[in-house]
């Protein structure tokens, strides 16, 4: 197969125009066009992760000349960097589209925008062009901003806007920056930008790195461009949120990894202990401010920032150690994310409410889904043995034998100490204890929605228990950016 | 080719404007008059699209036929046959003045968008624009419409004035007519003061800031369906005539590349933070349309070769999401709230008119993104970073009217305006036509833009 990434790609988007072309009358056709596309689409993937070889760097790679003006080409290709992205990506959508089995409003305009997204987060991944990569970013917006304004909670219209701007906004710098690596190199492509941006001169390449740094940060999010998500997060439905935390903030860790990293390796060295500082701010504002929600998907939501900022201190530390943890951050918080939304939105179509404060003994009433929501915040506090552990373990670890201050090793501790208090705390109070009104009435999971859970739940045990499953495509990748840099 | 023969597009659409003022005598009456004017619209895109580029200018030189004429002449054929299209749709009440204006207009924005003589731009412009001020007075029962129509006649008068008196500057100092000939490079600040004053009559036929204060209110007195003309077809000309004047008078005098980039700067701030808060979507795309002007100066700021295409690049770009814009409001109406409900209503509608406002905010892969795409570059190029980051700041501004538009469509209760027509083939035709251009050209982008080429001396 040799467009195999063209078709990981594009394969959502028939399925995309499929779903709009079925008469509207036949609610239940696009959630199976829906089904049946995005798992095509996981079977591919798994297909190119079964041929990848870790050690074997970039490969799929497809090439073919797009704007020759400009030299813009359509070139995809797959390394350790993009292809764990990929799995999540491919994954977290089509569990997405198994758990909006019950959307009835407007279902075919609901899996078109799916999918859709679908198309923008792999291409994404997959591109190596820069204006192809800028494509598929900002291509990812329009069918979340409809996600949320249509599907959302009841401030839909406002968080859907601040989502679609503010994502908008850093964006567009980076647009900026892509453009001037253009005018001084004459080429969009990534991999020989890699080779090219370092002779930029230093003082060029600190203000490229800002310029990347919106765009990236934004989309991360770092505090304090965070304040969409928490809007985003809380306003958006339950797959919408599980995309959200599982697989677009990914795209910000990716772009640090891809672009700022190796492309402005001078520049990134001179604005390593700003991400630093960010990075520990996100941690322990993340975790501070997760502390006082009552409303159980805002302290979901503001755990997303503190993990990121775990992330984004193991970018910062840019050594081996550490971009392995942020790739496997990256993975496993894709994973458990996703998770937890997707718990909180099954505890929320039960009892109509998110407030820990109404919501007590899920676990005496519905064992199966108080199980798995505690599952899943101990899998998310970082407990050995599950896959949270793996890339916070790395990335402390990664962070103290950087040139780092040791300061923020230990206030990233800290960090990890509030996670771990709050996620328990909420889980006493919601899983334990007398169950409340608000789902005296409650059933417990439908094997649906165990379904939809059980593949997370595999993978985030299989990690925790044999690292090596993550390590091995992740390591070599950052033996590589790491060999850019020494170079 | 002889020089007649290069007319063919031009001559097309004279013959055109001249049935269809007669059209009252042919059976079908008003309708036959739309039809006319597609039809000549249509013949006259072929026939311009089939010119040779670089082909022996006639008259004396007083026209160029290169890359870029070909490619606004077409795109304003195009256009044209699109909104005669549209009008043929809308099939009531007397129009064929109406088709025989827009005709003329049609055939001096051509005229302009070839010319490279002061005289002949100038005659060229007053052809393009003073069938414009009628068009937009065209509902004569209407007291906000002649209100508009006077202040865009006066303005648009006061501006030809200007250019006219920066005009007879450039020929007192220099004894030419011809920008082959004018050389700006040794007359001092007399000189400037001519550039500046032939440029700011342009600005204003642009309008652009500071003297855009004619167009939200000439556009809200007007009829969208005027409006969609008006606002696209003679700012295609207007961007080629001002790339061109540029070209001729900046080379030697730096400081007109800086009231160019004061202007440009003062457009995209004034233009986006203006149609923020509107409420009538004409006068919405007026300021927006003010902040396009903004954008496309970019290429023109500094004189190279690559930036003047993307300039030529992006003001087709905007006209046909405009138009597209501006055709739909003519049928749903002109007010934010006559957009409510329109996804349920009308799906494909609602969506190709999100892809047109993608295009004007510059998602990829519309055709508004390579646009900006362009002109970024040519500004980057010459390190105009400071009007970058304005333009990357203002279209996010601008992402948050647009969307203004997109959540009326898709969020918006729909309430029965009345205002709505009924449904039409030709009509659908027509807005489909915009929403594919802006698909197309954005895929399309690399040749589109290769094929506007360079501009002849």
């Amino acid at each position: 197969m040799r467009a195999v990434l063209s078709l990981i790609i594009f394969l959502p988007l028939i399925g995309a125009v499929i779903c709009t072309l079925l008469p509207k009358s036949r609610l239940t056709w696009p959630r199976w066009v829906a089904v049946g596309f995005s798992a095509a689409d996981l079977a591919l993937v798994a297909w190119v992760v079964a041929k990848f070889a870790p050690e074997g760097g970039r490969q799929f790679a497809e090439s073919a000349v797009w704007v020759p003006q400009l030299n813009i080409n359509y070139t995809l290709g797959v390394d350790g960097i993009s292809i764990t992205m990929l799995v999540l990506s491919a994954l977290i959508t089509f569990l997405a589209v198994i758990a909006s089995w019950k959307v009835e409003k407007k279902p075919a305009f609901y899996f078109t925008m799916l999918l859709l997204l679908e198309v923008g987060m792999n291409g994404a991944f997959l591109a190596l062009d820069f204006i192809l990569f800028y494509l598929f970013w900002e291509l990812v917006l329009v069918p979340m901003y409809f996600l949320i304004a249509q599907w959302g909670g009841p401030r839909r219209a406002y968080a859907a806007l601040k989502f679609f701007l503010y994502t908008l906004f850093g964006s567009i710098f980076m647009l900026v920056g892509i453009v001037i690596l253009y005018v001084h190199f004459g080429t969009f492509d990534m991999i020989r930008l890699v080779e090219l941006g370092r002779t930029l001169p230093v003082d060029l390449q600190w203000w490229l790195f800002l310029l990347f740094f919106l765009g990236f940060a934004v989309k991360v999010p770092i505090w304090p461009l965070h304040t969409w998500l928490p809007d985003a997060h809380v306003e958006a439905p339950t797959a919408a949120s599980a995309i959200l935390a599982g697989v677009l903030l990914k795209m910000g860790l990716y772009g640090f990894l891809r672009v700022s990293l190796p492309v402005l390796p001078d520049a990134f060295m001179q604005w390593q202990w700003f991400l630093a500082v960010l990075a520990v701010i996100s941690i322990i504002y993340g975790a501070a401010v997760a502390f006082a929600q009552t409303d159980i998907k805002k302290l979901v939501a503001y755990s997303s920032i503190s993990h990121m900022g775990f992330a984004m201190l193991a970018i910062a530390a840019a050594n081996v150690i550490g971009l392995d943890a942020a790739l496997a951050i990256s993975f496993s918080h894709g994973l458990i994310s996703a998770m937890l939304f997707l718990m909180v939105g099954m505890i929320y179509d039960r009892a109509h409410t998110r407030e820990i404060a109404e919501l007590s003994g899920i676990a005496g009433k519905m064992p199966v889904i108080g199980g798995l929501l505690v599952f899943a915040s101990i899998a998310s506090v970082g407990v050995p043995g599950l896959s949270g552990f793996v890339g916070e373990f790395l990335a402390l670890l990664g962070a103290w034998g950087s040139g780092l201050s040791y300061w923020f090793v230990i206030i990233a501790l800290v960090g990890v100490l509030l996670g771990a208090i709050y996620m328990l705390s909420m889980v006493r109070r919601v899983a334990f204890g007398v169950p409340s009104i608000a789902i005296a009435e409650a059933l417990d999971a439908s094997k649906r929605e165990i379904f939809t859970v059980a593949p997370l739940v595999v993978l985030i045990v299989l990690i925790g228990i044999d690292w090596n499953l993550l390590i091995r495509y992740v390591d070599p990748a950052a033996r590589a950016l790491m060999k850019l840099l020494e170079a | 080719m002889s020089g007649y023969a290069l007319m063919i597009p031009e001559i097309l659409l004279l013959v055109g404007a001249l049935v269809a003022l007669f059209a009252e005598l042919l059976p079908g009456g008003d309708r036959s008059a739309a039809w006319i004017g597609t039809l000549a619209a249509t013949s006259a895109a072929v026939f311009a699209a089939l010119t040779p580029v670089g082909a022996t200018t006639p008259f004396g030189d007083l026209l160029v036929f290169d890359g870029p004429a070909r490619f606004a002449r077409v795109s304003i054929a195009v256009l044209t046959a699109i909104w005669m299209l549209w009008t043929v749709g809308r099939g009531q009440g007397r129009i064929r003045e109406g088709v025989a204006l827009a005709l003329f207009a049609s055939l001096g924005a051509m005229l302009m968008s070839e010319a490279r003589e002061l005289i002949t731009v100038l005659v060229a412009l007053e052809l393009a624009t003073i069938p414009a001020y009628i068009l937009i007075g065209y509902r004569r029962a209407d007291a906000r419409s002649l209100e508009g129509a006077l202040k865009y006649f006066l303005l648009s008068i006061l501006a030809t004035l200007v250019t006219l008196y920066g005009f007879s500057f450039l020929y007192g100092l220099t004894g030419v007519t011809r920008y082959a000939g004018l050389d700006m490079s040794r007359l001092g600040t007399l000189g400037l003061v001519a550039a500046v004053l032939s440029l700011v009559g342009m600005f204003a036929k642009l309008s652009a800031a500071p003297f855009h204060y004619w167009a939200p209110d000439a556009y809200e007195g007007s009829s969208a369906w005027a409006v969609a003309f008006v606002s696209t077809v003679p700012k295609i000309a207007g961007a080629v005539a001002i790339v061109r004047l540029a070209y001729a008078v900046a080379p030697g005098l730096a400081p007109v590349g800086a009231v160019l980039a004061v202007v440009a700067g003062a457009s995209m701030l004034l233009g986006n933070l203006g149609a923020l808060n509107q409420t009538d979507v004409r006068r919405l795309m007026a300021y927006s349309a003010v902040a396009h002007t903004g954008y496309l100066l970019l290429g023109i700021v500094v004189i190279s070769t690559f930036g003047m295409s993307a300039t030529v690049f992006y003001v087709v770009a905007y006209a046909f999401a405009s138009m597209g814009i501006m055709l739909v409001s003519a049928e749903e109406g002109p007010l934010l709230s006559d957009f409510n409900g329109l996804a349920q209503k009308r799906p494909a509608t609602a969506w190709g008119v999100v892809v047109l406002l993608l295009s004007l905010i510059g998602i990829p892969p519309m055709v508004g993104f390579f646009g900006k795409l362009y002109l970024f570059t040519a500004a980057l190029r010459s390190g105009q970073l400071v009007l970058v980051i304005i333009a990357v700041v203002m279209s996010v501004v601008s992402a948050g009217y647009y969307l203004r538009i997109v959540r009326a469509m898709f969020f918006g209760e729909a309430v029965a305006s009345g205002h709505a027509l009924a449904r039409s083939r030709t009509r659908s035709l027509a807005l489909a036509l915009c929403v594919v251009a802006a698909v197309a050209l954005g895929i399309a982008a690399g040749p589109v833009f290769g094929a506007i080429g360079s501009f002849l001396p």
